[in-house]
């Protein structure tokens, strides 16, 4: 039982992965028109929160969601389709990328502003505690977006009006081409949130079953007590490259962005990345071995493949 | 009655009504009320009243989210410039919002107030509530009289949809203007005739009502009829009653006591003039001296005789 589903979260991790990296390869052709915001590292977050949110729980994202919107919709044509703004994507080619969100699934609202959604997600979980819903307000924003006030004020607001919700903080110590210790001095997220006396729990090592059990038992707090849980992610968006610019003769190490990540390449089999935990894919290991991952790698091309993607 | 009172009473009625709704804001429920604006607020069990935190930004961003979810608020604010900081859910939250459609779900309207009373120092120069709400074409509606605020608080206060409605600083304490009869009023509540005359069309914006008002009895203890028009919204209004009122009297005074450069009352003239059904022209808008950064009387003042002397030496 347990090797079933260890089976079904490494497939659902694998196949964000390469349909991401089929997507960086149809962005390296210059297919799209809109910005997109690839999300190499962080499948194994949204697949663990994707198996965590109950029927009334939301979720309010950032420019950052494909991860997210693939995890939840488990439709990549349709995502593509939207990147193509084609009236047959998710969103009737209405959203593109930065802003795509799907109701039906529980994606209520995405905003590429930073730390914007932060307070509208205190809204949504006001109107649960109102409407008795049980259901929580889950939101999500990086390292820079908790550099924004809004974050402070959006903290402050959950405590103070007790509302059951995530604050999930995805780290990968990078905004653009600044890294924390570039632009500012270090957050130290557990000792900030504590002087709200809110719960702080953190992650890292990409094991989706820890990172299952743990999200449940936060779930469960946070509704039991009408309180939020702040949950901040160790996460590494892989892509990094030297970037060769003449004000940096030697090359600039520059964790990935957006656009196409220029060192990720689709043929990379079974779609590992780098060979450390900071690889979902590869701290798949954990889980399965690793002629089951090139399997699952294998089904998923060929499945895609026929799809005719 | 005061001005303050009557929006005060009305609000209490509107509200009294409404399921679901949230109530919040700085002091909304607590001290002075917001200076009396929200004093005996009275709701329906189930609902609630909040004495916010003061996160101007992220109390805007609450109202939305409250929105998506299908849960009626107002946001009660002090100070229109404390808005300011709210501009990105003005702008990108609302965009979101209304490009999908999800705005009917529930009503979100948030209610400052202009402050346009004069000797607040620099920060209160910001008075122009036009050119607010033009920044992501936002609905919103100015109270200047008794008729306006019975019509627009019954009509907009909690309907589905997003917008913002002002009161005036300067004119909490005075009595309220009771226009004899509303002439004319459109749907969407954003224009308001008052009277009709044959000789002239005055025209107010912003919060100018009571000086268009004050020149319209003036014109009349003259002997010369005007119609008397007020703009309460500033965003994509319709004023084709104004542009049919001017065929017959061909002469205009528009009138807006904004303090920044873009005006309302210019998108109106422009339109006139395209008409080309005018004879005369007169804008009155705020003279900006020097000292406009600092502590003034900050009110458009109107020699009203001197207008209606030069109206009858022309004519």
């Amino acid at each position: 039982m347990n090797d079933d589903i260890n089976r079904q979260i490494g497939f659902d991790i694998i196949k964000i992965r390469i349909s991401q990296m089929m997507i960086n390869e149809f962005y390296k052709e210059g297919k799209f028109k809109i910005p997109i915001h690839l999300a190499f590292g962080h499948e194994t977050i949204a697949v663990s929160i994707d198996r965590v949110m109950e029927e009334q729980d939301k979720i309010l994202l950032s420019h950052r969601n494909i991860a997210f919107n693939l995890a939840r919709g488990k439709n990549f044509k349709k995502i593509l389709d939207e990147y193509y703004l084609k009236k047959e994507g998710i969103a009737e080619g209405k959203l593109g990328s930065m802003n795509l969100m799907n109701p039906s699934k529980g994606i209520i609202y995405t905003s590429s502003i930073l730390g914007n959604n932060f307070s509208v997600a205190m809204g949504v979980a006001l109107a649960q505690k109102i409407q008795h819903t049980k259901g929580i307000a889950i939101v999500l924003g990086g390292d820079g977006s908790m550099e924004e006030g809004s974050f402070h004020e959006s903290l402050l607001m959950a405590k103070s009006l007790k509302l059951p919700c995530f604050i999930i903080i995805e780290n990968n110590e990078w905004s653009m081409a600044t890294s924390i210790n570039e632009r500012r001095c270090n957050i130290d997220l557990e000792k900030f949130t504590s002087a709200y006396e809110i719960k702080y729990c953190k992650l890292s090592g990409n094991n989706p079953i820890k990172y299952i059990e743990e999200l449940k038992k936060m779930r469960e707090y946070a509704v039991k007590n009408n309180e939020p849980v702040c949950i901040e992610f160790n996460v590494t968006t892989l892509g990094d490259w030297i970037m060769k610019h003449d004000d940096y003769p030697k090359g600039k190490f520059i964790n990935y962005h957006a656009g196409p990540a220029p060192t990720i390449e689709l043929k990379t089999c079974p779609a590992i990345i780098k060979t450390s935990e900071q690889d979902p894919v590869y701290a798949l290991k954990e889980l399965l071995d690793e002629s089951e991952i090139i399997k699952i790698s294998e089904e998923i091309r060929t499945q895609m493949y026929s799809e005719q993607i | 009655m005061k001005y303050l009172e009557f929006i005060n009473k009305k609000i209490n009625e509107n509200i009294a009504a409404h399921e679901k709704i949230v109530l919040f804001g700085q002091n909304v429920n607590a001290g002075s009320c917001i200076g009396g604006l929200t004093r005996g607020l009275k709701i329906k069990e189930g609902n609630m009243i909040i004495n916010s935190t003061n996160s101007e930004n992220s109390l805007c961003g609450l109202g939305f989210g409250l929105m998506l979810s299908g849960v009626s608020s107002i946001f009660f604010m002090k100070q229109l410039d404390f808005l300011l900081l709210s501009i990105d859910h003005l702008v990108n939250t609302f965009n979101i919002i209304r490009s999908l459609k999800l705005e009917n779900k529930a009503s979100f309207t948030i209610f400052p107030v202009t402050v346009d009373n004069g000797y607040q120092g620099p920060q209160s120069s910001l008075n122009n509530f036009a050119e607010f709400c033009s920044i992501a074409r936002i609905p919103g509606y100015c109270i200047t009289n008794k008729k306006d605020a019975e019509e627009i608080l019954k009509a907009k206060l909690t309907k589905p949809g997003f917008r913002i409605i002002t009161i005036s600083q300067r004119l909490v304490k005075e009595e309220i203007i009771d226009p004899e009869q509303i002439l004319f009023v459109n749907d969407e509540k954003t224009v308001f005739q008052y009277n009709k005359g044959k000789d002239l069309t005055i025209i107010s914006f912003n919060f100018s009502f009571p000086q268009a008002n004050e020149l319209f009895l003036e014109f009349k203890n003259n002997g010369i009829n005007a119609s008397l028009f007020n703009v309460n919204s500033p965003i994509e209004t319709d004023w084709e009653k104004i542009r049919e009122d001017v065929k017959t009297s061909k002469n205009i005074i528009v009138l807006d006591d904004s303090n920044s450069h873009n005006i309302a009352a210019n998108s109106l003239i422009v339109d006139l003039v395209s008409d080309g059904n005018l004879e005369s022209k007169i804008l009155l808008k705020k003279e900006i001296k020097n000292g406009w950064l600092f502590p003034n009387e900050d009110l458009m003042k109107i020699d009203y005789k001197k207008i209606v002397l030069e109206w009858k030496n022309r004519f």
